[in-house]
């Protein structure tokens, strides 16, 4: 059975684009068949973070206004055969696309591939709405700072609003001297906060940048930590028990957390 | 005593003590849409029922929270009492 997931956030810029190419990435090096889909019309972005600007010939608005077939638009990326880009239109905007477009275009796909990954747009309209119609589950990132924190929570909200089931919960860009500091919210803290389950903790890694200047996602670098933790969530997308990463030891707040993959139990205390 | 002081007030004001203890307030806003005058006028009538019965409240203590459950979310009033010397 092939699973549609959408990866979104609500606040921008907190890892979305970035998470797609490397889950799926590394689901392709686990040996499945993806898809990964650039919903963001108008601002096209996993094209250029997976380095394959260069090959897009036709795009998402032009397979669902007829004007190629899906196959044709489909794009093989530069390491895997069975990883396959669907990049967003550039100069169209988000009314280009219903609902039901993307729905129809989430069923071709499963057609092909055992993943289809959707990268969604910022914000919470119609580009949002688009990317989750077509989903089975639903991937929430977050950085554990205030704003993007209290965006994330509206996220929750509307995708079990929408009935995608509940959403799991992608931590990003965890520096964890500054969380040992206390200056900066813990997987707890935010756990408590969002009370979702967590899928991952994705540590900050400046190796992020420079693979994204490359044109190459942190998966394949053995040495990237944000690399390893996106291999350790593909894992568990696949249904495998892995444990949360020790990113350091000594870390009590950590400690306490291991182990917990469950929803916060109902009515807990700070 | 002042250093004391300071030391044990840089402890209890970790900034992300202050971010988290924010946002559980400001998500009461956001997900249950109650605006903050309209928060207090809810805790300064909580205030006054409980009151009724429990003569001790301390209304400027009230906390009111909102937590999120499996299939719905609950407000939390916290309501301190006053110990009495009996």
């Amino acid at each position: 059975m092939s699973r549609v997931i959408t990866i979104t956030s609500g606040k921008g810029g907190v890892g979305k684009t970035t998470t797609t190419a490397n889950l799926g990435t590394a689901l392709a090096m686990q040996g499945a068949r993806v898809a990964v889909v650039d919903a963001d019309i108008g601002l096209r972005n996993l094209d250029v973070v997976m380095g394959l600007e260069n090959r897009i010939v036709y795009d998402l608005v032009d397979v669902i206004e007829g004007r190629c077939r899906l196959r044709q638009a489909l794009i093989k990326d530069k390491h895997f055969p069975d990883l396959l880009l669907l990049p967003a239109a550039q100069t169209r905007d988000k009314d280009a696309v219903t609902s039901e477009d993307m729905i129809e275009l989430t069923n071709q796909l499963r057609k092909e591939v055992d993943y289809v990954l959707v990268d969604s747009p910022a914000g919470i309209e119609a580009g949002f709405r688009n990317a989750i119609a077509g989903a089975d589950e639903v991937l929430i990132v977050t950085t554990p700072e205030v704003s993007a924190v209290r965006d994330a929570d509206r996220i929750v909200g509307l995708v079990e609003a929408f009935e995608k089931g509940h959403p799991r919960l992608i931590l990003n860009r965890l520096k964890l001297r500054m969380v040992n500091r206390g200056e900066m919210m813990s997987v707890e803290d935010v756990l408590q906060i969002l009370a979702i389950d967590l899928i991952g903790v994705v540590p900050d890694d400046e190796l992020i940048v420079s693979a994204t200047n490359r044109g190459e996602v942190a998966v394949l670098d053995r040495a990237s930590n944000a690399g390893r933790a996106f291999i350790e969530i593909a894992r568990r997308i696949k249904g495998e028990q892995v444990p949360f990463m020790a990113l350091e030891e000594n870390t009590g707040v950590l400690e306490r957390f291991f182990g917990m993959f469950g929803r916060r139990p109902r009515g807990s205390e700070r | 005593m002042s250093l004391f002081d300071t030391l044990f007030r840089n402890k209890r004001e970790r900034s992300s003590d202050i971010a988290r203890e924010r946002l559980l307030t400001v998500l009461v806003h956001d997900r249950v849409k109650l605006s903050p005058d309209v928060l207090e006028k809810l805790k300064a009538e909580l205030s006054e029922v409980i009151s009724k019965y429990v003569p001790a409240v301390e209304p400027n203590e009230i906390e009111v929270t909102l937590l999120r459950g499996e299939s719905s979310d609950h407000i939390k009033a916290d309501i301190p009492l006053r110990r009495s010397a009996e």
